[in-house]
């Protein structure tokens, strides 16, 4: 790295919305008062499963201040953020199939009187059978909850086998076989869903959403609303996090417009913290058996993976993680022979969906605490197996994904002499324990979740004397920073500071398209898009400062605000001076940039998902004390050790990995959305819904190791999903190490660990 | 968020105080910091037709230390107030302690430690404290005043000794005898925001010998529908001399008259070790604090 100069990039930036945000200032979608503006809520179903027989508005309608009352039947069109299969209408119809699905709305003049209105809509239900786990919604004769659902309750399967699997594990000196239960959480991020729609009279739509995703959600939109995507513009204000959770259109945004189109007056539609829960998409319980083998020298040989995921009661983005934890088994170690299976089950339950590190986070929770195992069984250091299985700079999994640049040994090798693994790992005193755990991610994703061949980023730089420069990307800021980002690439390459760059993003009409932020693919996609549009912009510069200094454009360089010759440091001129000369003699200045992902595939089912342009690495050391007396489990140190490429803000990367530990550690210790057999959330709050507050977080550690990626923009990779994933076996192998007790379940309660306590003392 | 509609009265004295609450007795609720009430508002768990606001009322607030009566604190003073004060460290620290493990720092800043006790919440934070302290609570209406000890004041789950037209106007923590200590234990999941598992409040004074037990009492939360004192493991801890079995007697005491339920947060059975094990580290503390350690 040390021949790289930059004078923005790998700076610590503090971001510029951060006061406002601090102060309250910055204007979220729950801040958009509009004149006329009513408020939108919503009539949600006191049964997990059954037949709607009846729903009687009148008494809502004539309610003074109820402006308009929406039904499911008003919507009857079916969507899903894979279009192929959609499963879900804005409001339920003929059926409810979760505790607290959307089944009517109102709009009123104020939000006490539309509450009120719910009070008077009657529904009528029949009950059906309520399956809140897997094994109920697949037993012989359970009700289908999707009646046009080919196999019953499984919404999708699939096989998948690379090389010998059988043979290999006959090979194999050891081998071990368990089942491991990851549990039912949510993102909790901290803006609840908001949504404001508007039609003007040329009936068009407006709409301000806390999404991740404003191209699907307009895609969405105008499926729905039965509207052409010409007369929907979709526009994202400040966003208060979504990790995966804001990933596809939810209810209250199509909710809004149909109650806005049907009042004639602009509708708000908020939810509660209950409803963000009802809503959910969060992470897949998945009950996974797996199998893995390793030779005398501790070389994997077979991994064999069968997984049963609840999926909640639609389809989501199900399929999709279904086939990447099918992929997450390929990396990043070396597997010759590997066979997964895959279910995705429909139960009564809020859909799950993505959640930051989608398709990881489970298998690796598995994988690597198997890991664990088989190393200490062999009587090796685990860091000694991880690190003779992990994979080079360069690697080609048996399923055909391209890894063009690993640095997954030098995070293992650096977090394991950081935190002092070696010395601490089977010598610390009963109670205390190291783990150790690894993992990565995608940057990006090779194909687009509709069959299409666009540009999957696109960024329009414009430069103009008065008003400065403007940076156009559909790229969304969700609060993860891809406006800075993108901001300090194009500084660094206009040689211009970071604060003159204006940004405009996650607008459907006002900025150019993009996917949207999810599978962390903003900065490597619409990174490289700004990074096109800036070097455009620099060619047609260069030769009008050339005739202006008298020199040749290709020995010009910009710097400092300048463009100076690379030879002559007397030959210069003010950055925009060039530009003005530029403005006056061929008009206005601006330039295009897009990115497309190198597409690879594999000729099998789900042979798309995986592939990436490029692979973020971390390996993590968990600590930790286990009050042997309480159960209770306290991580105190924390050191983790990254790939990400070149950190472009390392201040930022240094917050995504810190977020993401914090974020795993919750659902290692403490996280789990309870239910009632009969469908009912019991924890739908931040009270009883535990995530970790400060006085939990362990002094943790991060380092980015030295890596670029030469064909990434500025050698930057993925830094916000990958950290996720080795945290939970991190802890959980630390745990073993404390008190020798493997746990296969989450979350590991104080409880849970003194009952273990006690069956090992009763060995 | 949709409220019943309430009246809304923020008295400045105590004398229009009480002829609010005298006049509108059974349909008034006090709102001190409202973190406990406002939650029940907006859930429609309570409905009061009238709310009527102590933070103006400059006559209950404040914290006075005296040799001789111990510690006064009135029932307007907000849990930070007591957290950070200098006479509350000084002559009640593991109140200080309890304090400051209410909530988060804003919720201290708008919740009362009467609030918490009013609320009669079987877990509240720092209710075995106060139960170690063998606190006084003065309870006043227009006319009269009256002393109650704490261990009588909560009656059922969420019910009080509170009589309609009467509020509780003060505490009184009497001051401690020499060779004498409170310690408070307490486990939630997390470190913080939590409604504990179990806690609970203990109370140890020794002979002048050092060695043998005076006096003692253990006060209990979130073992049974109101916060109470072990009466019977006090009675059998009297008189013993304090060492390792001692301790590990007090716990097993406190456990076997712990009489916990099943619920989202933990098992009666892990509360029951809960109990046992915080107790004997209470006291193992209390111990350590009077030998000066
Ligand atoms: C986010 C959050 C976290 C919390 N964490 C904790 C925790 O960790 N531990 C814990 O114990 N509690 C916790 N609580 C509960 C609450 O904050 C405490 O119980 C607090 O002490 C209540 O005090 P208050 O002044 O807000 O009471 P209010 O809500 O104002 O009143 C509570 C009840 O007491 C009555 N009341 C108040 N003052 C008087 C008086 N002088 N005389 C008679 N009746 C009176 C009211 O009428 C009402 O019925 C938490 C609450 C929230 C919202």
């Amino acid at each position: 790295m040390s021949d790289r100069k930059f004078s923005v990039i790998g700076t610590d930036q503090v971001r510029k919305e951060a006061p406002d945000k601090a102060r309250g200032e910055a204007i979220y979608a729950d801040d958009i008062r509009l004149p006329r503006m009513l408020h939108g809520r919503i009539k949600r179903s006191d049964y997990a499963h059954a037949r709607i027989i009846s729903i009687d508005t009148s008494a809502a309608e004539a309610l003074p201040g109820v402006k308009a009352v929406v039904v499911g039947s008003e919507a009857p069109q079916k969507y899903g953020i894979v279009p192929q299969a959609p499963t879900e209408t804005a409001m339920a119809i003929d059926k409810v199939r979760y505790h607290g699905e959307p089944v009517a709305a109102v709009a009123a003049t104020d939000p006490d009187i539309a509450e009120k209105a719910l009070d008077l809509i009657e529904v009528e239900y029949e009950p059906l059978p309520v399956y809140v786990n897997t094994h109920d919604a697949i037993a012989e004769g359970a009700v289908a909850l999707h009646e046009d659902n080919k196999y019953g309750n499984i919404a999708y399967q699939a096989r998948q086998e690379f090389g010998e699997v059988d043979k290999a594990f006959e090979e194999s000196h050891l081998v071990i076989e368990k089942t491991y239960k990851t549990s039912y959480v949510n993102h909790v991020f901290m803006e609840p869903h908001s949504a404001v729609a508007r039609f003007d009279d040329n009936g068009d739509l407006r709409m301000w959403s806390s999404t991740q995703v404003p191209h699907y959600l307009h895609t969405m939109l105008s499926k729905v609303m039965d509207m052409p995507m010409a007369k929907i513009h979709v526009t994202v204000p400040n966003v208060g996090g979504g990790f995966g959770g804001k990933g596809e259109a939810s209810n209250n945004e199509l909710i809004a417009a149909l109650l806005s189109r049907k009042a004639r007056r602009p509708v708000k539609v908020i939810y509660s913290r209950r409803e963000v829960f009802l809503q959910h998409r969060g992470r897949h319980p998945i009950e996974m058996k797996v199998k893995m083998g390793v030779d005398k020298e501790g070389y994997i040989t077979a991994i064999d993976y069968d997984g049963l995921m609840d999926g909640g009661a639609y389809g989501a983005w199900g399929i999709i993680i279904l086939f990447y934890t099918a992929a997450m088994l390929h990396l990043p170690y070396k597997v010759k022979n590997v066979r997964f299976f895959g279910r995705r089950i429909y139960t009564n339950k809020p859909t799950c969906g993505p959640m930051r590190g989608l398709g990881g986070v489970q298998p690796r929770f598995a994988l690597e605490s198997m890991m664990d195992e088989l190393a200490i069984k062999l009587g090796m250091s685990p860091y000694e197996l991880k690190l003779k299985n992990a994979i080079d700079k360069k690697h080609v999994t048996v399923s055909g994904v391209h890894v063009r640049h690993s640095e997954y040994k030098k995070c293992l090798e650096e977090v394991v002499s950081e935190s002092g693994y070696l010395d601490k790992h089977g010598k610390l005193p009963f109670g205390k324990g190291v783990g150790l755990a690894g993992g990565y991610y995608i940057s990006g994703t090779a194909y687009t979740l509709y069959m299409s061949y666009k540009p999957h980023s696109t960024a329009l730089i414009r430069l103009d004397s008065e008003s400065g420069v403007t940076l156009q990307c559909g790229a969304t800021d969700i609060g993860q920073g891809s406006n800075m980002v993108l901001a300090m690439m194009c500084a660094e390459k206009l040689g211009l500071p970071y604060e003159s760059i204006h940004v405009i993003s996650g607008d459907t009409k006002n900025a150019p398209f993009d996917l949207g932020s999810f599978a962390s693919r903003v900065t490597v996609a619409a990174g490289s898009a700004v990074c096109e549009a800036a070097d455009k912009l620099i060619e047609q510069i260069l030769p009008i400062a050339g005739v202006a200094l008298g020199c040749r454009a290709d020995q010009l360089a910009v710097g400092n605000g300048e463009i100076y010759s690379i030879y002559e440091k007397e030959i210069r001129m003010p950055f925009w001076d060039a530009v003005e000369k530029y403005i006056a003699a061929h008009g206005p200045l601006s330039a295009t940039g897009s990115y497309t992902p190198p597409r690879r595939t594999g000729d099998f089912k789900g042979g798309n998902v995986g592939h990436s342009p490029t692979y973020g690495f971390t390996a993590h050391v968990a600590e930790v004390d286990v009050d042997t007396e309480t159960g209770e489990v306290k991580v105190v140190n924390y050191n983790e050790a990254g790939d990400c490429g070149q950190p472009i803000n390392p201040l930022s990367v240094e917050g995504q990995v810190e977020g993401s530990i914090v974020m795993a550690m919750g659902q290692a210790l403490y996280e789990e959305i309870k239910m009632t057999p009969d469908g009912r959330l019991m924890n739908p709050n931040l009270h009883d819904y535990k995530v970790p507050t400060m006085r939990d977080i362990p002094n943790i550690k991060t380092l980015a190791v030295e890596s670029y990626d030469e064909d990434s923009p500025f050698g930057a990779k993925e830094a916000g999903e990958g950290p996720i994933q080795p945290t939970i076996p991190a802890i959980l192998n630390a745990i073993y190490d404390a008190i020798g007790v493997r746990f296969t379940e989450m979350p590991v309660t104080p409880e849970k660990v003194l009952a273990a306590l006690a069956a090992k003392g009763q060995e | 968020m949709h409220l019943e509609p309430f009246e809304y009265e923020k008295p400045n004295s105590l004398v229009e105080l009480e002829a609010l609450l005298s006049k509108h007795a059974d349909e008034a609720r006090l709102l001190a910091g409202g973190t406990d009430l406002l939650v029940l508002v907006k859930e429609k768990i309570l409905s009061p037709k009238m709310i009527i606001d102590i933070g103006d009322v400059a006559a209950l607030q404040g914290i006075t230390a005296d040799p001789a009566k111990g510690l006064t604190i009135l029932a307007g003073t907000k849990v930070s107030t007591i957290e950070h004060s200098a006479e509350v460290k000084e002559f009640a620290p593991a109140l200080s302690f309890a304090a400051a493990q209410l909530g988060s720092s804003q919720v201290r800043h708008m919740a009362t430690m009467a609030g918490n006790v009013c609320h009669g919440s079987p877990s509240a934070e720092t209710s075995p404290v106060l139960l170690a302290h063998g606190a006084v609570l003065t309870i006043a209406k227009a006319g009269g005043e009256r002393e109650l000890p704490i261990s009588d004041f909560w009656l059922a789950y969420r019910k009080t000794a509170l009589a309609p037209g009467e509020y509780l106007k003060a505490f009184t923590l009497p001051a401690l005898p020499k060779n004498a200590a409170v310690e408070y234990a307490f486990k939630g999941l997390r470190g913080a925001m939590e409604i504990d598992m179990v806690n609970v409040g203990v109370y140890l004074e020794l002979e002048e010998d050092l060695e043998t037990v005076k006096e003692v009492r253990i006060g209990m939360g979130a073992v049974g529908p109101i916060p109470y004192r072990a009466v019977k493991a006090e009675a059998e801890l009297k008189g013993m001399k304090v060492d390792d079995a001692f301790f590990a007697k007090a716990g097993e005491l406190a456990a076997a008259e712990a009489t916990p339920i099943d619920d989202v947060r933990a098992t009666a059975d892990y509360r029951k070790k809960l109990m046992s094990v915080l107790t004997r580290r209470a006291f193992s503390a209390a111990f350590a604090r009077i030998k000066g350690e």
